[in-house]
């Protein structure tokens, strides 16, 4: 077997039907190197989502410590949407009871751990509200200098999601977000500019289904879910937000990206939790973050099915 | 046939000019009046600088004063685009006919409205001071007018901060109230106005016809040009001439019904217009017609041959 050079990652997440997507393509790319698991508070509450962590993880296979994360935002009220995901934060088809048990230590101090003792320096990939992370970067500035990257799922320079203005993962966490937009950590930004354009269609569906492997059986599952609730806004498939984080790492040439000044609107009536870019360059900052703006979708979405039809085969531990 | 009877409300300021002069080049249009407000340039500046551009289109129709700072923010002018002076540093003669009339902006136009219910079309080129004082004072004027015709916002960035177009940061709780007003509003935002380009060669065939105001146009404009380069860009954009232009060629441009809120209270996002186009969640109102799309060679075209049929 040919060496490839992985990327270590630690996936923080709310799974979440795309999150958990975004974790199993993760977890069969020979690509990234998946060091540990920390759960978010977001689509669900942080016992749904931890609970839903593990038995994600213990569906795909994935041996890496998992670590509850901060039960709520830093300073709004928690927010939910079990419209798009349900009560269980991941309903549809049965999971397999967890495996494994949540590390005793919080998500913050696994992401230190892990950091820590890793060689080279750590990709987060956060598909949810940036609480962890910001949390994280306030109780270790020390290794701020540790992380390679952030590739995260959320905002959307254009236009909102939940409001008009605003995407949900940063407008349940607006402070959470502006600390990790002005931490200076380099930021690649899957917003909804390409998210709402990474879509699978129904045919898709079908193609993941016809894999029959105990993954894709799941998968093409969740996804039907998934467009249940999109559908109905009109999207002619499922939109793949959270995945756009994890694929951007293993196949950056799939996308297009700008480099954007980005701040996040921590206030306001209209605009709280909305993406602001700096689109015709009038503060003179600099960029401090790559956005990713469209997609090739058929190179998408094959790329998709090949990382589930992998479960077919010999996953490499 | 019936002209079509417009006020115009204006920070005059180079491309305000550039609209009134427009508007004064169209026969199909009957001007009744023009108020002018701090924006471009201080109230005193755009004020006189109305009158001078009526002298220079041999026109006399009356000036009222507005407001001379917006409602709660501080004036936020630009001397970058419209020089020293709002009119690109351009000297022109306050015409000796020129009257200040005792009527306040408001009362005026809201007589003028009185007149013609239904019929009135308001253009508002600059912050919308005047507009909002008129409307909490005559809360039936909204419905009085025909329709608002505004240049101001964006569906997409902003130009003065990341997030937020000049006029409507420059007094956005004004731009709240007119927004919640329940008038008509067609607004012309950054999405459609820098679509409006006059490039430098257009400046010059202004210039080459020996026109006093295709000169003016030339000279006005230079320092909005060499304003633009800053941002990427080599052209001078036409903003408020896109309101006139659809009163004379509405079938120039493209727009949808949309909801469309002001934010008044953010940290850096007072003055944005949240345009809801694409968003899942929508607001439960559509409040304005928002233009998306303009034939930009033919307004050109129309724009330069009006305007050096002044003379």
């Amino acid at each position: 077997m040919t060496h490839i050079k992985q990327i270590p990652v630690i996936l923080d997440g709310d799974p979440g039907h795309d999150d958990a997507i975004a974790w199993t393509i993760a977890r069969s790319s020979p690509g990234l190197r998946i060091l540990a698991v920390t759960s978010s508070a977001g689509n669900q509450t942080i016992e749904k989502t931890t609970y839903n962590a593990l038995r994600v993880c213990t569906l795909i296979g994935l041996d890496a410590p998992v670590a509850r994360g901060c039960p709520r935002p830093l300073c709004t009220p928690p927010m939910n949407a079990p419209s798009v995901h349900g009560e269980s934060g991941l309903d549809g088809p049965a999971l397999p009871e967890p495996a494994m048990e949540v590390e005793s230590v919080s998500a913050v101090e696994l992401m230190a751990r892990v950091i820590r003792s890793c060689e080279e320096k750590v990709t987060i990939v956060p598909t949810g509200p940036l609480t962890n992370v910001a949390a994280f970067l306030m109780a270790h500035p020390e290794l701020k200098d540790r992380i390679e990257r952030i590739s995260l799922m959320g905002g959307g320079l254009a236009h909102g999601n939940w409001t008009p203005a605003a995407e949900f993962n940063i407008l349940v966490d607006p402070e959470a977000a502006r600390i990790v937009f002005e931490s200076g950590v380099p930021i690649l930004m899957a917003g909804l500019d390409v998210t709402e354009k990474a879509l699978i269609l129904p045919e898709d569906f079908e193609r993941i289904r016809a894999l029959g492997n105990p993954v894709s059986d799941i998968v093409w599952q969740w996804l039907e879910f998934f467009y249940r609730f999109h559908r109905k806004l009109g999207y002619a498939g499922a939109p793949m937000h959270d995945p756009c984080a994890v694929m951007a790492l293993i196949h950056p040439e799939f996308f297009t990206m700008r480099e954007y000044y980005v701040a996040v609107e921590t206030c306001g009536d209209y605009c709280k939790g909305a993406t602001v870019a700096d689109w015709y360059g009038v503060t003179g900052k600099a960029p401090n973050a790559t956005c990713i703006m469209d997609v090739d979708r058929d190179a998408f979405a094959g790329a998709l099915v090949e990382l589930i039809a992998a479960y077919g085969k010999e996953v490499p531990a | 046939m019936k002209k079509i009877p417009v006020w115009m409300d204006c920070d005059t300021g180079t491309d305000d000019a550039v609209a009134l002069l427009l508007l004064h080049a169209s026969p199909e249009l009957s001007l009744e009046g023009l108020s002018t407000v701090c924006g471009n340039a201080m109230q005193d500046l755009t004020y006189w600088n109305t009158h001078r551009i009526n002298g220079l289109a041999g026109k006399d129709t009356p000036v009222y004063c507005g407001a001379s700072r917006p409602m709660l923010v501080e004036p936020h002018t630009s001397t970058l685009f419209h020089g020293e002076n709002g009119l690109g540093d351009v000297d022109l003669p306050i015409p000796e006919s020129a009257e200040v009339p005792e009527e306040a902006a408001w009362e005026a136009l809201y007589e003028c409205a009185r007149k013609q219910p239904g019929e009135l079309r308001l253009v508002a080129t600059g912050p919308l001071t005047n507009v909002a004082i008129a409307f909490i004072q005559y809360p039936d004027l909204p419905q009085l007018l025909h329709s608002v015709l505004l240049m101001g916002g964006s569906a997409g960035p902003g130009n003065v901060v990341p997030a937020a177009e000049f006029n409507i940061y420059a007094d956005p709780h004004a731009a709240d109230i007119v927004f919640r007003s329940g008038a008509t509003l067609v607004m012309f935002g950054l999405d459609v106005t820098l679509q409006a380009r006059l490039l430098p060669e257009d400046l010059e065939e202004f210039a080459a016809s020996g026109t006093k105001a295709g000169i003016f146009v030339r000279d006005c404009l230079q320092g909005y040009v060499k304003a633009s380069r800053r941002y990427g860009m080599t052209a001078a954009c036409m903003h408020d001439s896109c309101p006139v232009m659809y009163l004379i060629h509405p079938e120039l441009f493209t727009g949808r019904m949309a909801g469309v809120a002001v934010e008044t209270r953010g940290t850096i996002t007072c003055g944005k217009t949240v345009v809801d186009l694409d968003s899942d969640l929508k607001f439960p109102f559509k409040n304005a017609l928002v233009m998306l799309e303009l034939d930009s060679k033919a307004f050109v075209s129309i724009l330069k041959s009006r305007i050096l049929s002044l003379g």
